[in-house]
């Protein structure tokens, strides 16, 4: 055997054993290079091979060179001599490789210290592997037996990288399938969409070895209901922030290129500001030909740069994950419609119950109590913390607060839940067992009670709420300008709702809610919600509220009326009694009164006895009539609601003539208000007319007559004041004038003023006499101001 | 002999008073209304009238107030079937007040009394 045969066959058996080995295949190149640089007794050898893209020649293994370069070390094909080598498959040899244009030369590899090189494609069939140098220190005159034996090894390594790669495409499919199979567990463990979403991302980057990985699902029409659901999920915090600058542009060429994307250090292609060494690849998440999202993994660990299978695996792991995803969606739009219909099924239901609620009583009171309760019952009720209703009171013009529910601060709301904790759960029966209208809420309801304010603009949220009829949710209530300082110190939150009661048009009041302890902010949904809710109770508010205002009155017309006809009854009765009286007395009279004269001409003891008879029942009669005459003694006079201010009139019209006459000038005030009067007016006028009688006969020579009526405010009385300029009022008068037959006067009888007197107090009322310092007298007759309305309100 | 007029609407009454008064010793006079009592005033001086206050309210009252103005001595006793105005006016408005009644004590006492 030749020495080159002996070296050919050490070398290849010695290949053929490293093949057969079990270790790594980057441990089996290492060897091959080792083995290759012995047999051939050079002093270095190197191996690259293709990358996954294909387009590549990489330096995986070498002796002689710098280590630092393997791995790293790369050409597309056609550069460089490997990547020349493996572009034209065919063996080179290069006594002085660096005269070689086809040569590139780069520094950290230390090629520098070799002077010649022959070179072999690693080929399987058709397909190149990757490519074998052997270096030489010294100036190598290369024989063809040295071509041939490159070449041989080459083949040798041929079947050693293929059947690594064999090895290495099972274990990869094997792992795939380990991470698809994951995966799919994910997908069918949770439907939750952010919960996959967060597993997708993670397990693909431990899948393709990355520091991290996003995941961006588009807004589509169908998933917009999905309030709730992450449209993007990050795996690895080292990536967050490179995901936040480039993130976006990466998914942005997938989606528009419909197919993934890579990018390196090295790919010049874009100009993405990757930090060195990094990568990335963006995939499009396709679900039926449609794109709904992409998934990008950043930056390949152990410096190396993502390559065309891991882009491969991660299209492989993204089509899984799109029909995942596509799923969790569906499930959650139909979990969202299901919700939906749900809610708007116990917000029917619950409407219902608060309908026969509203409509199971009329009491006002009672009213409020279950709309608040209503709307701050958890389970069917609407679920707010604290409710408060203010009404409208559209005389005043001013916004009342008439109850408020719930707990007025975190003490009470401790009590108050684990008190009410599941107690009742249904409106109807808490109403039914009468437990919604014990004494609560003492605080909060005096709170709410203390609110009053005019409906002014100017008074913020709660008048604009009634004047523009419309809801209104503070959310931040400190800067919001509708909220004054008063109201939320009152208040005590930052965040609370109102809505108007609008019952036909007519704003009667409004709903203020607020969350002050589970701090759940209100929605629109809520809003919406409190809205209906509002209109239901304005129309049974308003039915209370009409009810209790009939109530009012048909109580206060039953009172009234009960009165009048107990004084119309009595004065009926006390004039029919005195008719009576008078004429059945006069006719006793006679009867008696002639009997008594007969008796006393009859000497006839039986006839005697016949008169005497007579006589008796006479006075028994009489007696009769005298007990019942004194019970409705005390009956009023012939009084009705009269207008004094017409009888004061009247009387001045009456003696109109004889007062231009005598030259007097009429000053009168009349006040309205003392009208309508209980009054016996005939008497009254009588009274009047004695004034002015002896006022127009103390004016002899002309003067001023005043009349004023009014009201003497805060007394309940009314005042009649007649006025003269006349002669004034002697200090022997002032004293005498009331008493009977006291006259100055050559024709007065002196009795005008008692008579007066007389029928003032009858009236229950006052005369006073009084000098005016102008001269004169002025008369002031006091009256109680009486109607046959009861007291009002 | 001592003059008194009997103002009373009810015949009967008037009969009965005239044939007292006079059995007392007294000359009577008999009136059926107001404005006859004023005229049969005009014609006599009266020592005595009784009045009925037969009418409502003010009216008896105007009756008694113009027979003052004709004649203020002149002594009134009124007698009623109204036992109501007794306190109204029977204190001072007149010299008495005498609710009729089939029994004359009284009256003629009273009578007695002011003409005595
Ligand atoms: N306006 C007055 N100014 C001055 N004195 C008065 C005035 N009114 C009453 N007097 C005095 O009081 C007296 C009593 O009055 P009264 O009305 O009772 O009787 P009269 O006027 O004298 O008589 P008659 O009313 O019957 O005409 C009068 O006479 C008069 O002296
Ligand atoms: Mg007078």
């Amino acid at each position: 055997m030749k020495t080159t045969e002996k070296t050919e066959l050490q070398l290849l058996s010695e290949i053929s054993r490293i093949s057969n080995s079990s270790i790594e295949l980057q441990e089996k190149l290492q060897r091959i290079v080792e083995a290759v640089t012995r047999g051939m007794e050079k002093d270095g050898a190197s191996l690259f091979l293709i990358d996954r893209s294909g387009r590549n020649v990489y330096l995986a293994a070498a002796i002689g060179l710098n280590q630092e370069s393997v791995g790293k070390l790369s050409f597309p094909l056609g550069q460089g001599i490997a990547g020349w080598v493996a572009e034209q498959k065919v063996p080179l040899a290069l006594e002085d490789p660096f005269s070689d244009p086809r040569f590139q030369y780069v520094p950290e590899t230390g090629i520098e210290r070799f002077k010649s090189l022959a070179a072999a494609p690693i080929l399987d069939g058709e397909n190149c592997l990757g490519v074998i140098f052997v270096l030489s220190a010294a100036v190598w005159h290369i024989t063809s037996s040295d071509i041939t034996l490159v070449t041989t090894t080459a083949n040798q390594i041929s079947g050693v990288i293929r059947s690594a790669q064999l090895l290495r495409n099972v274990q990869q499919r094997l792992s795939e399938l380990g991470t698809i199979h994951e995966i799919s567990m994910a997908m069918t463990s949770t439907l939750d969409l952010s919960q996959l979403l967060s597993l997708i991302a993670k397990n693909s980057a431990q899948a393709l070895h990355a520091e991290g990985c996003s995941i961006r699902l588009l807004k589509l029409p169908e998933t917009q209901s999905l309030e709730t659901a992450p449209a993007y999920s990050l795996y690895g915090e080292g990536v967050k922030d490179l995901d936040a600058r480039i993130g976006e542009s990466l998914a942005d060429m997938a989606i528009q290129g419909r197919q993934p994307v890579l990018i390196g250090s090295s790919s010049p292609q874009t100009q993405l500001p990757l930090p060195a060494g990094g990568s990335a690849i963006s995939v499009p998440l396709l679900f039926h030909e449609r794109v709904i999202g992409v998934i990008t993994v950043y930056n390949k660990q152990g410096g190396q740069s993502f390559a065309e299978d891991d882009l491969q695996f991660l299209s492989t792991i993204a089509g899984g994950a799109a029909t995942a995803v596509e799923n969790a969606a569906m499930y959650e739009r139909m979990q969202d419609l299901a919700l939906k219909a749900e809610t708007r099924a116990r917000e029917l239901s619950m409407l219902f119950d608060i309908s026969s609620a509203l409509s199971s009583t009329l009491n006002l009171d009672r009213l409020l109590r279950i709309i608040l309760t209503s709307v701050t019952m958890g389970g069917t009720g609407l679920g707010f913390n604290r409710a408060m209703l203010l009404l409208t009171n559209e005389r005043s013009n001013f916004l009342q607060g008439m109850m408020g529910v719930g707990p007025i601060n975190w003490d009470e709301a401790g009590k108050a839940w684990s008190e009410a904790t599941g107690k009742h759960t249904n409106l109807m029966e808490w109403i039914r067992t009468g437990d919604l209208f014990e004494r609560r809420d003492v605080a909060m309801n005096a709170l709410a009670r203390g609110i009053r304010m005019p409906l002014d603009p100017k008074e913020g949220v709660l008048a604009l709420t009634v004047l523009e009829k419309r809801p209104y949710n503070i959310i931040d209530a400190s800067a919001s300008p509708l909220v004054g300082r008063k109201l939320r110190e009152l208040l005590g939150v930052n965040s609370f709702a109102a809505v108007p009661l609008i019952a036909k048009d007519r704003v009667l009041g409004v709903i203020v809610v607020d969350n002050m302890f589970t701090q759940r902010p209100i929605t629109d949904r809520d809003m919406r919600f409190l809205a209906t809710f509002a209109s239901q109770s304005s129309l049974a508010i308003e039915n209370a509220i009409i009810h209790t205002n009939l109530e009012t009155l048909t109580r206060d017309i039953r009172t009234m009326h009960k009165q009048l006809v107990h004084s119309e009854k009595m004065a009926a009765l006390g004039t029919m009694m005195a008719e009576i009286a008078h004429e059945i007395r006069n006719p006793l009279v006679s009867i008696g009164g002639f009997t008594r004269r007969l008796a006393k001409k009859v000497r006839n003891e039986d006839t005697k006895r016949y008169i005497d008879i007579i006589m008796s029942e006479v006075t028994r009669l009489e007696g009769i009539i005298n007990d019942n005459l004194q019970y409705i003694k005390e009956a009023p006079a012939q009084r009705g609601e009269e207008d004094l201010n017409a009888a004061v009139e009247d009387i001045l019209t009456l003696y109109a003539e004889e007062l231009l006459q005598k030259n007097i000038r009429v000053e009168k005030s009349l006040d309205a208000a003392i009208s309508p009067l209980l009054i016996d007016v005939a008497q009254m006028r009588q009274a009047i007319i004695n004034l002015v009688t002896n006022a127009m006969e103390a004016m002899e020579s002309g003067g001023v007559l005043t009349i004023r009526t009014y009201r003497i405010p805060g007394s309940g009385q009314v005042a009649v004041e007649i006025g003269d300029t006349g002669v004034g009022v002697t200090p022997q008068a002032m004293e005498s004038m009331f008493n009977p037959y006291y006259t100055t006067k050559q024709r007065g009888t002196g009795l005008g003023l008692p008579i007066t007197r007389r029928i003032i107090t009858a009236h229950g009322g006052t005369i006073e006499v009084g000098r005016r310092d102008e001269g004169g007298a002025v008369f002031t007759i006091k009256l109680p101001y009486m109607t046959r309305k009861p007291a009002g309100p | 002999m001592k003059k008194i007029l009997v103002i009373d609407d009810e015949e009967n009454i008037r009969q009965l008073y005239k044939e007292e008064f006079e059995e007392m010793g007294f000359e009577v006079t008999v009136a059926g209304d107001g404005p006859s009592a004023l005229a049969a005033m005009e014609k006599v001086k009266f020592d005595l009238a009784t009045l009925d206050m037969r009418m409502e309210g003010m009216d008896g009252i105007e009756t008694l107030r113009r027979m003052k103005e004709k004649d203020k001595g002149l002594p009134v006793i009124i007698s009623s079937a109204y036992e109501q105005y007794k306190n109204d006016f029977g204190s001072w408005a007149s010299d008495a007040y005498i609710v009729k009644s089939a029994d004359m004590t009284a009256l003629r006492e009273t009578v007695g009394k002011i003409l005595g």
